[in-house]
């Protein structure tokens, strides 16, 4: 893969939510990234580990979780192409979470003496991921909302309307359809009830004509149904420089 | 291990469990069928959409254990 590649999602992402310019980018694609391929279910950082180096999603999926001592799993996360998930480790230095792969993934990994450079060098680049981590932090604020406030059928429709949201603005949306590869356990983890809960939500979003989702595919059967359940405001995500 | 299938009713509306999971004990089955049953009549009673969860837990077709949650307000300003 291409050094052009790798940073494609990123840069597109970058473009529309940051306004990064063309000369910043052309930093950014000259990087020095180790390309690494990934296979599903697989640590790429974890819990309490020293981190050396930021990982770029350039392809698939991965999600950030902490596990309670009683073994419990809480999915904080969902990240895709075009995200840097663990871009805070380059000021806080050991990892206070997991960062795993949920599907075959394209990794490219950029050393934190890399970044700390390129941020001396550009420091209309240093803003521009400044802002990225603390949209990361909105996105927790949401999260949390979410999983605090709203019953599990909402709860399971704002997580796809955002992910979908966000697969848009890399081009990964094809109509009524996108990519959310999580298993029912998975989506359990991620919304806090149990997998047989996460199962019988997905079910009663299907028998009311909502949404479809299957096979870590969410296809949506009423678009206006879909956003009224899911109580979703995009403000958050501040997709545009001016937000 | 057999599989188990978690057959839920919210008043009279059942909805299936036709693929079922496989579990390492019969303890984690009861566990998983307690914390759903408690974490599906949260979201029921709150929202007023029932006000009795049942989880019929089969071990393939046979019954194996069956959890019924039921709310009970009494409102004593009622004559």
């Amino acid at each position: 893969m291409s050094a052009e590649t790798i940073s494609a999602a990123l840069v597109r992402r970058l473009r529309t939510s940051a306004g990064i310019s063309d000369e910043d980018i052309e930093t950014i694609r000259a990087l020095p990234i180790t390309v690494k391929e990934y296979a599903a279910d697989r640590a790429v950082v974890r819990d309490g580990q020293r981190a050396t180096e930021c990982c770029l999603i350039a392809e698939g999926f991965c999600a950030r979780s902490k596990t309670t001592s009683e073994g419990k799993r809480q999915i904080l996360s969902i990240h895709i192409a075009g995200e840097i998930p663990d871009l805070m480790s380059l000021f806080l230095h050991v990892m206070d979470h997991d960062l795993s792969t949920l599907t075959p993934c394209t990794l490219g990994f950029i050393a934190h003496e890399t970044l700390q450079q390129l941020h001396r060098r550009r420091p209309n680049v240093a803003e521009i991921f400044w802002r990225d981590t603390l949209i990361d932090a909105a996105m927790f604020r949401e999260w949390i909302v979410n999983v605090g406030q709203r019953p599990a059928p909402a709860r399971l429709a704002h997580v796809m309307v955002e992910l979908r949201e966000r697969l848009k603005a890399v081009g990964r949306v094809e109509r009524n359809s996108f990519e959310m590869p999580l298993t029912q356990e998975q989506v359990g983890e991620a919304l806090g009830i149990t997998a047989v809960h996460a199962n019988r939500v997905i079910k009663q979003l299907r028998q009311d004509g909502i949404v479809e989702f299957h096979r870590g595919r969410v296809t949506v059967l009423d678009e206006s149904k879909f956003e009224e359940l899911a109580d979703f405001d995009n403000r958050y995500l501040h997709q545009s420089p001016a937000l | 291990m057999p599989k188990f299938h978690f057959h839920i009713q919210e008043n009279g509306r059942l909805i299936r469990d036709d693929e079922g999971q496989e579990f390492a004990g019969t303890d984690e089955v009861r566990k998983e069928a307690v914390a759903t049953g408690a974490s599906i009549a949260r979201d029921a009673f709150i929202s007023g959409s029932a006000c009795r969860v049942i989880v019929d837990v089969r071990e393939e077709e046979a019954p194996f254990l069956k959890v019924s949650i039921t709310l009970d307000v009494e409102d004593s300003t009622e004559s």
